[in-house]
Order: structure tokens, then C-alpha cells, then sequence
């Protein structure tokens, strides 16, 4: 009868023909956006205004503390002392920056977005963790760089030097292994809501209830359980595992033969962070 | 009416939500721990510290009611639905006050029912009664707060959290000037002077304590209905 009423023209619009970038840039681009976030960069003044301040205190804190040790040599102030001294600082950080990489992804309900994208289900964890791991252990590797610098161009020789540096590798060794805890915990309770206030009430919760368990078992008429008290928090937990490979630091620390013990927990605890963190996002998106 | 109907509103608001549950382990925690070292008969002066002033006054108090406080009107701001009561013909204080007795209720009955239990596996039911009462107070101030914190500013608990953590955990225990004004203290001198038991070592003085905890508590209240008259309801921070 009729012809086509409609004629389908050629105007010309092309096929995209080049390169596509595939999983790793995607996961690359996840990993180097949410590290940026962790520090506000390339966001509002307000966003900056949490993370900057605790750098600033823990940059203050490093850069007096080397002033410190040049002029007092003894002080007993170490790398590892000073990662120690900023737990609580760590504590803050995270609880800023883990509901900041995850829980508005959870709010906004872009997660369907992310995932369909070249990027596994599993990547979307990974990226962020690593991101989150990273802005820990430079807040906490970054200033005993500073530290380190200006030891190092104190010292009257090079063995002071070679001694120097021997101090500074496990401060950030063990900078990771906060790193890695802290990150672990922080985001496994981030990714559980989708509100940024209640994520960060929630991980400083897990971080203050169980220092006072610590306390209370150290006093226990048993000297196995004082021994084992500090793997019941997770700041106390990465501080036995420092006593262990790097000795007390005020000699009152005993950990008793339980050095392994610690490792093994801590490995277990952010295995079992990253598994936990796995599961949560496998079955996330649908909400 | 209307006050019975806003406090029901928030009171289903708090209660409505998983994140109630948190308000569980913490109370549970400080009675666990008192039963644990009371049963394997370790003194009181060692666990008394950690458990009752540690554990329960410095956290459970100040973060079930930085939770609780910037839940009962932080959560309707969040999801605009602070709209509805804001546009109905109401004096504001009568949206300020009953969401503020509602979280201090609930802040109360969750904190000061596990101090009572743990006070009194301690030392004695006075001393029970003592941090009961003194968590009563210390729920009234906190929540009045919190709940200002949440008309002054978008991120409420994460200002909320410098408070407790820095200025009463860091500061309040190196810098002796900063006590007077940390509501810590006020509680803790409260609790020691209705029961002194040696166990709390209260650092200013109960008239001290007390009027600073009344003018706390007014004072940020009358802030939060100043507040909320001139308040313009904006999307989400960035």
C-alpha cells in the first residue's frame, strides 16, 4: 500500500573507534579519585575543613617532635612512638573520610552506575579501601618523612645517617600496618549506612568502647589474660604487634610470648575486614 | 497536643531506624565488663576507673547522646522532612523542647540504667544512684548540645565528636583550664559528691558543676529556639 512513512537517514553520527580503556583505568581512576577526596581536593572549602585540620595537628606534632629529638637525642621520642602518640587523631581521620568514600555513593544510589562500568563488583571495595589505606599511612608516613629530613640534616655523620634511616623504615612499616587496620574497620562500618553522621558516630564507637575492655583485662588477677589484653581493640591490637617486632617503648608494655599471636590476629582482622567489605558489596546495588 | 504529637513523631523517628540498635551494645558492654571483673574478683579501685568513668561517663554518655541528640532534629534536617513542622503555626519552642525531653529520656534511660548496675556491682546502690542521677544530668546538658550543634552547623556529629574527643579526651585531661568548661567533669563531680567513694575523682567543684550545667543546658537550648526562627532549610553539604 503506503511506502515507509519514515526513511532512517545517514547524518553522519559514528561509532566510537577508539582505544577503550578498560578495568584497570577504571579501577585507577576510582583509586585516584576517592584518595583525592580523603583530602577534599578538587572539592568545596567545607569538605577541606576536617581533613586539613588533623593534617595540620599531626604535621605540627611531627615537625616539633624532630625539633625535639635534635635537640634532645634521648627523648625517647621515635617514629613508631610518634605514630602511636597520634592514634586518636588516626581515629578522627577515619571516621571524616570513610563515610565521605562510601556512604554518599550508598546515599546518592550510584553504586548501579559504578558497576556498570567495565569494573567488577569486587573493585569497587578494593579501590576504596586502597584509597583509604593510603590517606591513612601518608597522614601518618608523610610527617616522619618531615621528621626524617630534618634528623637528617642534623646528623654530624653518615652512621648517624645509615642509623637514621634504619629508625624511619619501620615507623612508616609499621604507619602501613595502621594503615591497614584502621582502613579496614573504618570502611567495613561506613559501607553498613548510608548517612555520613551515623557512619562516623559508629566507627568511633567501635574505637572507644573497646580501649576501656583493654584496661579492664590488663588489671585481671591473671597474668596470661593481662598479656593477651591488648588484642581486644584495634588501636592496642596494632600497638602489641609494634611491642612486639620493635620493643616497648616505656618498657611497661609485656605481651608476654604472644608476638605471633598478635600478628596473626591483625592479619586475620583486616582479611577478615576485606572479606566482610566483599560480601556487604556483593549484594549492595540492588538497594 | 502538638507537644505530645512532636515528641511521638520523634520517638518513632529514633526508634523507627536500624541504627537504634546501636544504642544497645555500648549500655551492654559497661554491664558485661563490671559483671566480668566483679566476678573474677579483681578490686574495685582497678576496674572502677576504666569501667564507670572510662567506658561509661567519658563514652557511652557523650556518644549515645551525640547519636540520640543529633538524631531528634539532625535526621528531620537531613531528610527535609523538618518542612512539615516548621511550616504549621507553632511557637518554635514547642518544637525544640519536646524533641529535647524525648532525647534526653532516651538518653537517660540507656546510659543511666547501665551506670546504676555497674555503680552498684562497684561499691554500694548509692554510688549506683549517684552516676544514675549524675547520668540524668549529663543526658539533659549533652542533648541540649547536641541538639543546638544541630541547628548551627550541617555536620553536627562530626563537630559533636571534636567536642568529646579532643576537647574533652585530649585537652580536658592535660589542660586543667579547659575542665570548667567540659560537661565530663560537671558529671563526674556530680556523681563523686552524692557518693564519695574514692573511686571518681571529681576535679571542680559541685556549685561549679551545677550551675555550669544549668547554664549548659538553658543556654543552648534558648540558642537552638533562636535557631531555629531564623532557619532555611538547604540541600546537603558537598
Amino acid at each position: 500500500m503506503s511506502e515507509a512513512a519514515g526513511v532512517i537517514h545517514d547524518i553522519g553520527y559514528q561509532r566510537y573507534a577508539g582505544p577503550r580503556l578498560g578495568r584497570g583505568y577504571v579501577f585507577t581512576s576510582l583509586y585516584v579519585h576517592s584518595l583525592r577526596t580523603a583530602f577534599g581536593l578538587g572539592r568545596s572549602a567545607k569538605a577541606k575543613i576536617f581533613p586539613w585540620f588533623v593534617l595540620g595537628v599531626v604535621f605540627l606534632t611531627g615537625v616539633i617532635l624532630a625539633a625535639v629529638r635534635t635537640q634532645v637525642p634521648d627523648a625517647g621520642v621515635t617514629y613508631t612512638a610518634f605514630v602511636d602518640m597520634m592514634a586518636w587523631l588516626v581515629v578522627f581521620f577515619v571516621a571524616v573520610v570513610a563515610p565521605e568514600l562510601v556512604s554518599r555513593d550508598l546515599r546518592a544510589g550510584v553504586l548501579p552506575l559504578y558497576f556498570s562500568r567495565p569494573l567488577r563488583r569486587s573493585d569497587y571495595p578494593y579501590a576504596k579501601l586502597a584509597a583509604l589505606a593510603t590517606a591513612v599511612w601518608l597522614l601518618l608516613g608523610a610527617p616522619q618523612i618531615v621528621m626524617f629530613l630534618i634528623a637528617a640534616f642534623s646528623v654530624d655523620n653518615m652512621s648517624q645517617f645509615w642509623t637514621e634511616v634504619g629508625d624511619v623504615g619501620p615507623g612508616l612499616f609499621y604507619a602501613a600496618l595502621w594503615a591497614a587496620v584502621f582502613a579496614g574497620i573504618g570502611l567495613l562500618i561506613a559501607s553498613l549506612t548510608g548517612k555520613r553522621a551515623f557512619a562516623a558516630g559508629g566507627i568511633v564507637a567501635v574505637f572507644l568502647m573497646t580501649t576501656p575492655v583493654v584496661g579492664v583485662l590488663s588489671v585481671m588477677p591473671s597474668q596470661t589474660m593481662n598479656e593477651l589484653a591488648l588484642l581486644f581493640s584495634p588501636s592496642s591490637l596494632v600497638f602489641g604487634v609494634g611491642v612486639w617486632l620493635f620493643g616497648s617503648p616505656d618498657g611497661n608494655d609485656n605481651i608476654g610470648p604472644f608476638g605471633p599471636l598478635y600478628l596473626a590476629v591483625t592479619i586475620g582482622l583486616v582479611a577478615g575486614c576485606v572479606a566482610l567489605l566483599q560480601a556487604r558489596y556483593r549484594k549492595v546495588a540492588s538497594s | 497536643m502538638v507537644p505530645q504529637t512532636i515528641a511521638w513523631i520523634t520517638a518513632r523517628g529514633l526508634f523507627g531506624r536500624r541504627r537504634f540498635l546501636l544504642l544497645i551494645p555500648l549500655p551492654l558492654l559497661v554491664v558485661g565488663l563490671a559483671v566480668l571483673s566483679r566476678g573474677f574478683g579483681v578490686a574495685p579501685e582497678n576496674w572502677a576507673q576504666p569501667v564507670l568513668v572510662g567506658l561509661g561517663l567519658a563514652v557511652v554518655l557523650p556518644v549515645i547522646a551525640l547519636i540520640v541528640g543529633t538524631g531528634v532534629l539532625g535526621s528531620e534536617i537531613d531528610d527535609g522532612t523538618i518542612v512539615h513542622i516548621l511550616t504549621k503555626p507553632l511557637p518554635r519552642w514547642q518544637i525544640v523542647l519536646p524533641k529535647l525531653v524525648v532525647a534526653t529520656a532516651v538518653t537517660t534511660v540507656t546510659v543511666s540504667i547501665s551506670l546504676y548496675v555497674a555503680g552498684v556491682l562497684a561499691h554500694s546502690v548509692r554510688l549506683g544512684l549517684g552516676l544514675a542521677l549524675a547520668g540524668l544530668v549529663g543526658s539533659l546538658v549533652y542533648s541540649a548540645l547536641f541538639l543546638a550543634m544541630s541547628l548551627l552547623t550541617r555536620r553536627p556529629v562530626l563537630l559533636g565528636l571534636v567536642y568529646v574527643l579532643v576537647w574533652e579526651g585530649l585537652l580536658g585531661n592535660f589542660v586543667s583550664g579547659t575542665r570548667v568548661l567540659s560537661v565530663q567533669q560537671y558529671v563526674l563531680t556530680i556523681a563523686d559528691k552524692i557518693a564519695p567513694t574514692g573511686l571518681l575523682q571529681s576535679k571542680v567543684s559541685l556549685p561549679v558543676a551545677i550551675i555550669m550545667s544549668a547554664i549548659f543546658a538553658v543556654g543552648f537550648t534558648v540558642l537552638a529556639i533562636d535557631r531555629l526562627r531564623s532557619f532555611s532549610v538547604a540541600g546537603e553539604t558537598s
